[in-house]
């Protein structure tokens, strides 16, 4: 049966076929059978199927049992891993060879080793599931599409799903990736154009999820037939990417409005990449920016240089990362405040490779805080040097700060001022209306004059003014006070007062004393007019000496009454120019010498119990008058019942010598005569000596020296002067 | 015309009383004349002569300053006591006070007739006895 021609064709069969008789021994083979399962490619002829052959699957070893029984057996192509571990993919054929007389003779053996092709498959399958990636086709012709289990685990559809083309667009998202899709395909349809694309679908369950399709088109003489594909899950990629990208987006965002200027040095290289905020902030042109380090380097103050070259060396050599302020100077001149912090980037083995930092521009900040400072500085020294007083006062009332005038003012320490609250030393009339309305925000600001207690008890006057200071929130955090101390003022208004009704009742009592002065001139001028009369009419001569007499009288009296005037006028008129320390003691012992006489006619007795320590301040001729008028009124109007006795006492005040002169003469009814006791011609008692003018001007000289006069009377038991005159 | 039969002078001026008795007499004024030395001497004759059921004065010729009482307080315990008042007593201030206050005060006593500035003239007195006599 064999012929050279059969022969040939076996041998050159580009697939490994063995003809082997019943005992299983080679009969022929083609090369490819040599080429691909014969060790060291020897002749193998005769010898036996598996002693050529060691390592086979069982099964492969079944199918030539079955085929010896005649019957054929076919293996399209299956996975075996051998005992070795060999993971082997074999395809076989075995079918029986029959004689003339149809006898088996031997078999003829396909086999093929599939392994590389099966791999193949089979990693492209595995990479397809882990990658996510699917394929799909589309047989244009047959208008049929055909997707990967992938592709359908993408869609989230059963691998059963058979997919149609308007299914298969329609899993896209409607709207612009419908359209996008849409679009697509029908370029690559009508001009074969391939596409690429990251697009969203909606999964079968509703999952909305971005895939990345790509298509190419085969044509066969220009006509698409064929569009075959990949189809890919990128979701978790995408939605990191477009974060990012948001992200990426708002920091660029963020660092333009912020204008932070955002820069990376590359320390190998010596390569500066600056953004455009670094431009604006440094003003330096794009263009003429010559990207290396001494390019910052030369923005930079020359007063500052030293410190930043310093902190970016110590944040290369790693002591600190960059963080610093310096100065940087423009081309034009102008100084900017820069802020810059950075990090240093090294390689694994801890080599400085890079640098990326911020800069961003402070100097607003800084002169802000340089006013703020300045500010801050001028108050202070505003404070502490201010003519008018000034503290700081807290919600609480108490003093926190307070400054050299007003202690002058309150004439305490600040120690001692600074443990207590304002309301301490404010006056209670004053309490109502604190400093509290600020602070429970009933005003805003106040002014009102107030009155204090000065550390040794006087009264201050101020005028204070009230400011609250808020604090972040709003509430008031303390209150600005000023204090303007107007305590000189006030006690001269009080003085100016004070001259003031003394002036008035001066004026009072000159008008009275005018209309005394024309009264008694009057009354003595008209007596002597009428007098002259009858003396012209009367012819008696015994008439006539009587009238002459009276007139006599009446020029006295006249006389008398303007050397009245004339004293009271000295009073009056007479400055305190000549007050003088006058022993009181000496006044009297003196007076009381120079009424010796009278004393010794009426009997009197004088006490005297006076200090010869108490001085007064007065007018010496005044105070002998004074003590002289009293004595004698004394005298004049002592009771004809008792022996006079006159007591003269002395007693030290404050400021002041009060002197009381007690008798036991005939007294004043001061019920009736209060008014006028120390009235000008005032007279109460019958004595012809009562011309009422020593009581009015002994008040006048009391007073014109700053002293008092003051009378207690009862009538028929006594009279008691008290003559409050000043000390040194 | 019909004289005043009893006047009475309050005054402390021993010329003022020499003189206004002498025109008194001049002018034949009053049958008497009664003359007390102040206010509180002219009330306690008064009362007297009320007592004694004597005639009052029909004129009072009043000074204003006199010690002890002067014409004011005169003139407030006048209007107390309860004189006859069947008897008109007319009462002429005679002063030598041109303070004008002094002659608004005078306008307060319905019992003070007239204002008479010292010294009193018979021109004065004739005026006092037309008017007293009508």
């Amino acid at each position: 049966m064999k012929t050279l021609a059969t022969d040939f064709l076996l041998k050159e069969s580009p697939n490994a076929i063995a003809i082997v008789d019943t005992k299983l021994n080679f009969i022929n083979y083609s090369n490819q059978w040599q080429s691909d399962f014969t060790p060291n490619k020897t002749d193998i002829i005769g010898k036996h199927l598996f002693d050529v052959i060691s390592e086979m699957p069982i099964l492969f070893n079944n199918a030539i049992k079955v085929g010896l029984t005649d019957k054929e057996n076919i293996n399209a192509g299956q996975k075996f891993i051998l005992p070795s571990g060999k993971v082997q993919w074999l395809k076989w054929k075995i079918s029986p060879i029959r004689n003339d007389i149809n006898i088996l003779e031997g078999l003829v053996i396909y086999l093929e080793d599939i392994t590389a092709d099966k791999r193949d498959l089979e990693l492209l399958q595995t990479a397809e599931t882990v990658a996510k990636i699917g394929g799909w086709e589309v047989d244009l012709q047959k208008n049929s599409l055909y997707w990967t289990k992938t592709t359908k685990d993408i869609h989230e559809v059963p691998e059963d799903f058979i997919p149609d083309l308007a299914q298969g667009i329609n899993f896209y998202k409607e709207g612009i990736h419908r359209e996008k899709i849409t679009e697509l395909v029908s370029a690559a349809i009508e001009e074969g154009k391939p596409w690429d694309t990251e697009l969203i679908i909606i999964t079968a369950k509703g999952n909305e999820i971005w895939v990345r399709a790509k298509g190419e088109v085969e044509a066969v003489n220009d006509k698409p037939i064929r569009i075959i594909g990949t189809f890919q899950d990128i979701d978790e990629r995408k939605k990191i990417e477009l974060a990012h990208e948001e992200i990426s987006e708002r920091l660029k965002l963020a660092t333009q409005t912020s204008q932070i200027g955002i820069w990376e040095y590359d320390l190998i290289e010596n390569e500066l990449i600056w953004d455009n905020a670094m431009y604006n902030i440094f003003g330096v042109d794009e263009n003429q920016f010559a990207g290396v380090f001494e390019a910052w380097e030369s923005t930079i103050h020359p007063d500052d240089k030293e410190k930043a070259l310093k902190a970016t060396n110590d944040a290369i050599i790693g002591v600190k990362d960059f963080d610093e302020e310096f100065r940087i100077k423009l081309q034009n001149g102008e100084v900017k405040y820069i802020k810059g912090l950075s990090k240093t980037i090294r390689d694994l083995k801890g080599k400085p490779i890079k640098m990326t930092g911020a800069n961003w521009d402070i100097t607003m900040l800084r002169s802000t805080e340089l006013k703020l400072e300045r500010s801050t500085e001028s108050f202070t020294e505003t404070f502490d040097n201010a003519a008018i007083g000034m503290a700081l006062i807290s919600p609480e009332l108490k003093w926190l700060k307070v400054n050299k005038s007003l202690l002058t003012s309150l004439g305490y320490s600040e120690k001692e001022l600074l443990g207590m609250r304002t309301t301490d030393i404010t006056h209670p009339d004053d309490l109502e209306s604190s400093t509290k309305t600020v602070f429970n925000g009933v005003k805003d600001t106040y002014q009102l004059q107030k009155r204090y207690f000065h550390k040794n008890g006087h009264i201050v006057y101020a005028i204070i003014g009230v400011t609250p200071v808020k604090d972040l929130d709003g509430n008031p955090s303390h209150a600005i006070a000023q204090f303007l101390d107007i305590t000189d003022r006030i006690e001269g208004e009080k003085r100016l007062e004070t001259l003031v009704e003394v002036t008035k009742s001066q004026n009072d009592s000159l008008l009275n004393f005018a209309h005394i002065v024309s009264h008694n001139l009057r009354s003595h001028s008209t007596n002597m007019t009428m007098l002259a009369k009858f003396l012209s009419q009367e012819e008696d001569e015994k008439e006539l000496k009587n009238i002459n007499r009276m007139i006599t009288d009446a020029a006295e009296s006249l006389s008398e009454t303007i050397a009245h005037l004339n004293d009271v006028v000295q009073v009056k008129t007479g400055a305190l120019k000549n007050l003088q320390s006058i022993s009181v003691l000496n006044t009297i012992e003196q007076i009381k010498k120079s009424i010796g006489g009278l004393l010794e006619k009426q009997e009197a007795i004088i006490k005297i119990d006076i200090k010869n320590s108490h001085f007064v301040n007065a007018v010496p001729a005044y105070l002998e008058s004074i003590f002289l008028n009293i004595l004698t009124n004394a005298l004049k109007y002592s009771s004809p019942d008792r022996t006079p006795l006159i007591e003269i006492k002395s007693q030290l005040k404050k400021e002041t010598v009060l002197i009381s002169f007690k008798d036991n003469g005939q007294g004043i009814d001061l019920k009736r005569h209060s008014d006028k006791i120390f009235g000008m011609y005032k007279t109460f008692h019958k004595h012809k000596d009562a011309k009422g003018i020593g009581l009015f001007i002994t008040k006048n000289q009391i007073e014109a020296m700053g002293g008092s006069i003051k009378i207690e009377s009862v009538v028929d038991q006594g009279t008691t002067i008290f003559i409050e005159l000043n000390k040194i | 015309m019909k004289k005043v039969q009893v006047c009475c002078i309050i005054d402390d001026d021993p010329i003022f009383i020499y003189g206004t008795k002498r025109i008194i007499k001049e002018v034949d004024f009053a049958e008497n004349i009664i003359v007390y030395n102040n206010g509180q001497e002219a009330v306690d004759g008064l009362k007297e002569i009320i007592n004694e059921g004597g005639f009052l004065p029909e004129v009072i010729f009043l000074d204003l300053n006199m010690p002890i009482m002067n014409g004011w307080e005169f003139l407030e315990e006048y209007k107390n006591c309860q004189y006859d008042i069947s008897k008109k007593t007319t009462i002429y201030i005679i002063s030598s006070s041109v303070d004008p206050r002094d002659l608004e005060r005078v306008k307060h006593y319905n019992e003070v007739d007239m204002y008479i500035l010292k010294p009193i003239t018979p021109d004065d007195l004739g005026k006092i006895l037309s008017s007293t006599t009508v």
